[in-house]
């Protein structure tokens, strides 16, 4: 065992003019095998790693696995994403179309390496930060940060003499020279300190992270992304807190009429009888009112207007036979009223229909009525009529 | 050999990157008293004016978040304007940092160690405001994360294929990396500061900032290493940015966008817009902070020759897009082409050409290049023609579209002035509180190149 | 050692003369169209390492660069082949109507064509040619000629002149190299356009003559000359082949995905035909031996300053760029071909320019020794 004084050294610094005088110290010193020897500059001088025999930085090797593995990741990443777990075509590219994955590849290639060379020289290599270091609190380092150069001898295990180490420096030309002890204090300032503490802030932040997590679950105060949730609308079997009697709608203000839709004005059928259809039988009319009629009246009463529908009479309703001597006997006007307010079992069309639909329908209706009743004689008219006679006249029997 | 030294001409000597006499402590003295000292009043001047105009700029985006972004003069055919325009202005004025530090390096340009931090701030600054547009333009800045492709219960990721999303990848990984790479530059200089410092706290603070930077030789083995890797890595992504930010145009069907010289194209536009910039900053820090000594005539000579380089290689590229234009025979291609110089924006088009082209080309007078009037003149010139060369490529190129029912003519309203303006705020108020804390010259680096600073090489080489 | 030197002469003038017989029995057996192809691609190769090479030393002299000095005799050497350029420019006019659809008269009548028929017309194409050549032959006039007289005069007056002259000349490269480019490569398919042609062929032209450099210096060293050339400076030229390898692949990579992407059938159409058939094989292969295997090969630190990888990609990169202009020029003859043809081609084009080159290396002495910055070159170090 040697003598306890020297246990808590760390070791000696002696502090050149020049970089050329720090160069041909070194091989001294390094001679004399008192300890490891090391260089304190205030920037990198060039060819002291082969003077002191440091090994060269291993940081290539990294950064390039680090690069291999950030070009991977991306590209993979994207395949799978782009490719298999969310394909979407855009473009007329295939969902695995490498050739887009590039420029995400090369930056995140780029983002992997720079952050191992730059962190990765840091926090692995250098070790840093450490605010312990002897050096750091020897006289030596403001003038090492400045404009001279240090070069220490540093205690390997206990055997370390300081007379000798003082000695080689001097005999190298360094001065002043600083004994530099171990540094009594511990706690903030060493390294395994800041380990603990970014293990603590990164357990803090997980913890915080799921409290959060919860939090917001069980009291949703604040929901993260509320964007379209809250707004102004009627929610099924929810009253509707925008109009006072509750309802999400509400009925129009009595008399409002409907664009196109005027009210009829009329008391009875009796009364509708005098209307006149306004419309002139032409090709035109005829067809809106054949679209009108397979539109809307086909399905009861019938393509022919008989009263047999296109649907069979499984709803058990009995349309009217339009072909009928009373329907044909009947104004158009009370037809036009039927149309309007609706008869027996059938419903206002008022609202599918629109005023120049429904007396189109009529004049179909009464081409049906008058081909489905032809008389020879009927013929003699349509010279009379010749231009403006529907096409179904030339099936009468 | 040594006998028949010859004389050699003026225009050859070497120059020296240092005027009077510089050392490393001499410099530490000159660089880092800054941080220490009070600032004199212009400077409070200087940043009470910026900082005015980015609260403007501030408040305007505000009111465009909380009214939307029918406040700006974009409109059907015109979609993008104003906000993209400044994005890819501020993206390629941060290229310059990039260059000088990192290419530059690796070129082994020792010029660069006294510019390369003012140009390295100012390439992360110039990020920070171009990194506002795109958030603000998408309308609802709030949900840009969806941007980032984390699994999420919608189930949806974004589209890999959209140049949109290469850009988030590519301006992020950009801003990391810079301001990566330029604190490890710092590294050093503030662990000099750290020592200097007298103040407790000002000591505290730079001891934590600098890691316990102690300089050891094994640690610096390592550091010139990564710094050598951050500097190839970086210029790869300095191409690869403004790349990325280019085929947001080139990957569409737009005539005028659609053009495969983009790339580098606007890699070059960026520096030449970048190295302006720098330049202008420059001349304004050689002369307040008195630095003459460190910053000499050769660098800003240099640096003009530089803008001279980028402004042939900005005229090969329109030139290059001009004939092509005319070469597809393309009747689209041949109406946007007519449009930039003879529509309805034809003074944008000449103004480009002008600033980006014929201006520039004063340089080639040592004259110019040794004069601030015209040194500013001309990188004025350039900041101008950069801005209206984005305005020409989007603009203009939009307001003529495939349906001519659609065409328009882009107006701008004040907020889109506002804007504009509150960036350049943020940028100078940033420059303006850079200049003051951190040391605006890499002391470490330019320590590194002073003459004996080196020891002399041993003559073999193995 | 002499007797080894004219032996391997006499092996390489046996080898063009028996590529000659090929390359003669080409025209009448395997046709017009074949032959002038062939003789496209190795016109395009010399005159493109010719031109390259002078691109690098109009640099160094614009830039200033110290630590090329030494080396800078070999790529002023490399430009001489711009003299064996001109004749070949010259014959290669030959292929115009044959190979060139656009100096055809029919070409005034299509669509497309009709409006820029008198650009891609033989006369003009021929002009401008001529006008190249011009340009060029002052370039080797004035920066290698100029080097070579130096080694006399000793006067820095020339490096003065040299500064001067560089800028101008990169503007003529500029101006030049894209007009090659276009004429002879892109006319090929005359309805296809891309701006960024010229810089893509700029890339591989500076990425050749930097290997046809490289291989020079290995093998100069190699048998003892270009003392004090140490692994400094083959570092620096292996980080330059390592950069612009990437830079080509940048390149190459952006035009691709922007017609890819586009996919506009006026300019799409070009990469379909490369594209397709086999010629996705050689499209891969190009990818493989111009960009993979080199930028891996390079990466390391240690490789960029290791003789033999050094000297082994630097080869790989001059075959890369003639797999480079086969795959540009050939898909206008349909599916890929490699024959008799090809080969004795290649054999006589090989073994020509090598002979060339050899000739080439024993003018003016091994670095310019004139130069006053030569001291400083040797001296430095990384």
């Amino acid at each position: 065992m040697t003598e306890p004084k020297n246990r808590g050294m760390f070791g000696v610094v002696g502090l050149f003019e020049s970089a050329d005088a720090l160069m041909a110290a070194i091989p001294k010193v390094r001679e004399a095998g008192l300890g490891k020897v090391e260089a304190y500059t205030p920037y990198p001088v060039h060819g002291l790693d082969k003077a002191l025999g440091q090994r060269r930085s291993p940081l290539g090797g990294m950064v390039m696995v680090m690069g291999v593995l950030g070009a991977l990741t991306a590209f993979l990443f994207q395949w799978w994403i782009s490719g298999i777990d969310y394909p979407i075509v855009t473009g007329g590219k295939a969902p695995t179309s490498w050739q887009a994955f590039v420029p995400i590849m090369f930056e995140v290639t780029v983002l992997f390496a720079t952050f191992t060379a730059g962190l990765g020289m840091l926090f692995f290599l250098n070790k840093l930060p450490f605010f312990g270091h002897p050096v750091l609190h020897a006289q030596a380092i403001a003038d090492i940060t400045r404009d001279r150069f240090g070069l220490a001898i540093e205690a390997e295990g206990d055997g370390f003499d300081v007379e000798a180490a003082v000695r080689a420096l001097e005999a190298a030309g360094a001065r002043p020279i600083e004994v530099i002890p171990q540094p009594s204090f511990s706690g903030p300032m060493t390294a395994r300190y800041l380990e603990r503490s970014l293990l603590g802030i990164a357990i803090a932040c997980a913890v915080s992270g799921y409290a959060m997590y919860w939090a917001v679950k069980l009291f949703p105060v604040l929901p993260p992304t509320s964007h379209m949730l809250v707004q102004p609308r009627l929610d099924p079997q929810k009253p509707s807190a925008f109009f006072k009697d509750g309802h999400g709608m509400q009925l129009p203000v009595p008399g409002t009429v409907a664009r196109g839709y005027l009210p009829l004005g009329l008391a009875s059928q009796e009364e509708a009888a005098t209307l006149v259809n306004p419309l002139a039988v032409s090709e035109k009319v005829l067809e809106e009112g054949r679209q009108a009629y397979m539109n809307h009246c086909v399905v009861c009463h019938g393509p022919l207007a008989n009263g047999v529908p296109t649907l069979t009479s499984a709803y058990g309703a009995k349309p009217a036979n339009l072909q009928a001597k009373q329907f044909r006997d009947y104004p158009d006007g009370k037809i036009y009223w039927t149309i309007v307010m609706g008869k027996n079992a059938m419903p206002s069309y008022a609202a599918d229909l629109s005023e120049e639909d429904r007396w189109a329908v009529i004049h179909y209706l009464r081409a049906l009525q008058r081909a489905q009743n032809a008389k020879p004689g009927d013929l003699d008219g349509v010279k009379l009529e010749a231009g403006s006679g529907p096409g179904s006249e030339g099936k009468a029997p | 050999m040594k006998a028949e030294a010859v004389r050699l001409p003026e225009e050859l000597q070497a120059p020296a990157l240092t005027a009077g006499l510089v050392t490393s402590g001499s410099l530490d003295d000159q660089v880092l008293k800054f941080p220490a000292k009070k600032p004199p009043l212009a400077w409070y001047v200087g940043f009470a004016i910026t900082s005015s105009i980015m609260t403007l700029g501030l408040a305007l985006i505000g009111y465009t978040i909380a009214t939307g972004i029918g406040v700006w003069g974009n409109t059907n055919p015109v979609f993008w304007a104003f906000d993209i325009i400044n994005f890819v202005f501020w993206v390629g004025i941060g290229h310059a940092g990039t260059l000088i530090s990192a290419i530059l390096f690796l070129f082994r340009k020792r010029w660069r160690n006294a510019i390369a931090r003012f140009a390295e701030a100012m390439t992360i600054f110039a990020v920070m405001c171009a990194g506002i547009f795109p958030l603000i333009h998408v309308g609802r800045p709030w949900v840009a994360f969806w941007l980032f492709p984390y699994p999420n219960q919608r189930a949806v990721w974004p589209n890999f294929r959209s140049p949109l999303l290469w850009d988030v990848f590519a301006v992020s990984t950009y801003f990391s990396v810079s301001l990566l790479f330029w604190y490890l530059g710092l590294l050093p200089d503030i662990a000099s500061m750290r020592d200097r410092a007298t103040g407790k706290i000002r000591k505290a603070v730079y001891s934590v900032l600098c890691l316990g930077w102690r300089g050891a030789n094994s640690h610096w083995n390592h550091f010139e290493k990564a710094y050598l890797l951050l500097a190839g890595l970086a210029t790869g992504l300095v191409l690869s940015v403004h790349s990325v930010v280019s085929f947001d145009f080139a990957v569409s069907l737009v005539p005028g966008w659609h053009m495969t010289i983009f790339p580098p194209y606007f890699v070059t536009g960026a520096i030449f817009a970048g190295f302006a910039m720098v330049l202008m900053v420059l001349i304004v820090v050689r002369e307040t902070m008195d630095m003459k000594n460190l910053i000499t005539a050769y660098h800003l000579d240099v640096m003009s020759r530089v803008i001279l380089a980028m402004s042939c290689l900005m005229g090969y590229a329109y030139l290059m897009e001009g004939f092509t234009a005319w070469y597809s025979m393309n009747p689209f291609l041949h109406s946007i082409f007519k449009n930039y110089f003879m529509g309805a924006y034809w003074w944008a088009g000449w103004l480009t050409l002008a600033c980006n082209v014929f201006i520039p080309q004063l340089f080639w007078f040592k004259k110019c290049r040794q004069s601030y009037v015209w040194m500013i003149v001309i990188a004025l010139a350039v900041t101008t023609g950069m801005w209206f060369e984005r305005f020409v490529i989007i603009v203009v190129s939009l307001h003529h579209d495939f349906l001519p029912a659609s065409w328009h003519l882009y107006k701008p309203t004040l907020v889109d002035y506002g804007i504009l303006l509150g960036s350049f705020g943020l940028f100078f108020t940033m420059v303006l509180l850079f200049a003051r804390v951190l040391p605006v010259i890499a002391t470490t680096e330019m320590k590194g190149i002073l003459p004996g600073a080196q020891p002399h090489v041993v003559k073999s080489e193995e | 050692m002499t007797g080894s030197k004219t032996s391997t002469g006499q092996a390489l003038w046996g080898a063009a003369a028996l590529g000659l017989v090929g390359v003669g029995a080409t025209y009448p057996v395997a046709g017009p169209a074949r032959f002038w192809a062939n003789w496209l691609l190795w016109f395009l190769f010399l005159l493109t390492i010719g031109l390259g090479s002078l691109f690098i030393v109009a640099l160094e002299h614009l830039v200033g660069s110290r630590w090329s000095v030494p080396l800078r005799r070999i790529p002023e050497r490399l430009s001489t082949l711009l003299l064996l350029a001109v004749p070949m420019a010259f014959v290669s006019l030959g292929a115009l109507p044959v190979l060139y659809p656009g100096t055809r008269p029919e070409a005034a009548h299509d669509p497309v064509l009709a409006g820029k028929a008198f650009w891609l017309s033989a006369p003009f194409v021929s002009t401008r040619t001529i006008l190249c050549l011009a340009l060029w032959l002052v370039g080797v006039a004035v920066l290698t000629g100029g080097s070579l007289r130096q080694d006399r005069t000793r006067d820095p007056g020339f490096n003065v002149k040299a500064r001067r002259f560089a800028p101008a000349f990169l503007a003529i490269f500029a101006v030049t190299l894209t007009l090659v480019a276009f004429d002879w490569i892109s006319a090929l398919e005359p309805k296809w356009y891309s701006d960024i042609f010229g810089v893509y062929l700029f890339a591989g032209t500076f990425l050749a003559a930097l290997a046809a450099t490289a291989v020079s210096v290995v093998f100069l060293k190699g048998k003892g000359r270009l003392e004090g050339v140490g692994p400094s400076h083959l570092y620096n030229l292996g980080a330059y082949l390592f950069a612009f390898t990437v830079f080509w692949s940048y390149i190459a990579f952006a035009q691709y995905l922007l017609m890819w992407y586009g996919d506009m059938p006026e300019e799409v159409f070009w990469y379909k035909e490369r594209l397709a058939g086999s010629w996705l094989g050689v499209a891969l292969l190009l990818g493989v031996v111009h960009f993979l295997i080199p930028f891996f090969a390079l990466i390391p630190r240690d490789a960029k300053g290791d003789t033999r990888r050094l000297f082994r990609v630097a080869v790989l990169m001059l075959a890369a760029h003639v797999l480079d202009l086969y795959w540009l020029i050939f898909p206008v003859l349909g599916p890929p071909r490699l024959s008799w043809p090809e080969l004795s081609f290649a054999l006589f084009f090989i073994s020509g320019g090598l002979l060339w080159v050899r000739a080439a290396m024993e003018r003016g002495e091994d670095m310019p020794a004139g130069d006053p910055f030569l001291r400083e070159g040797l001296e430095f170090r990384l």
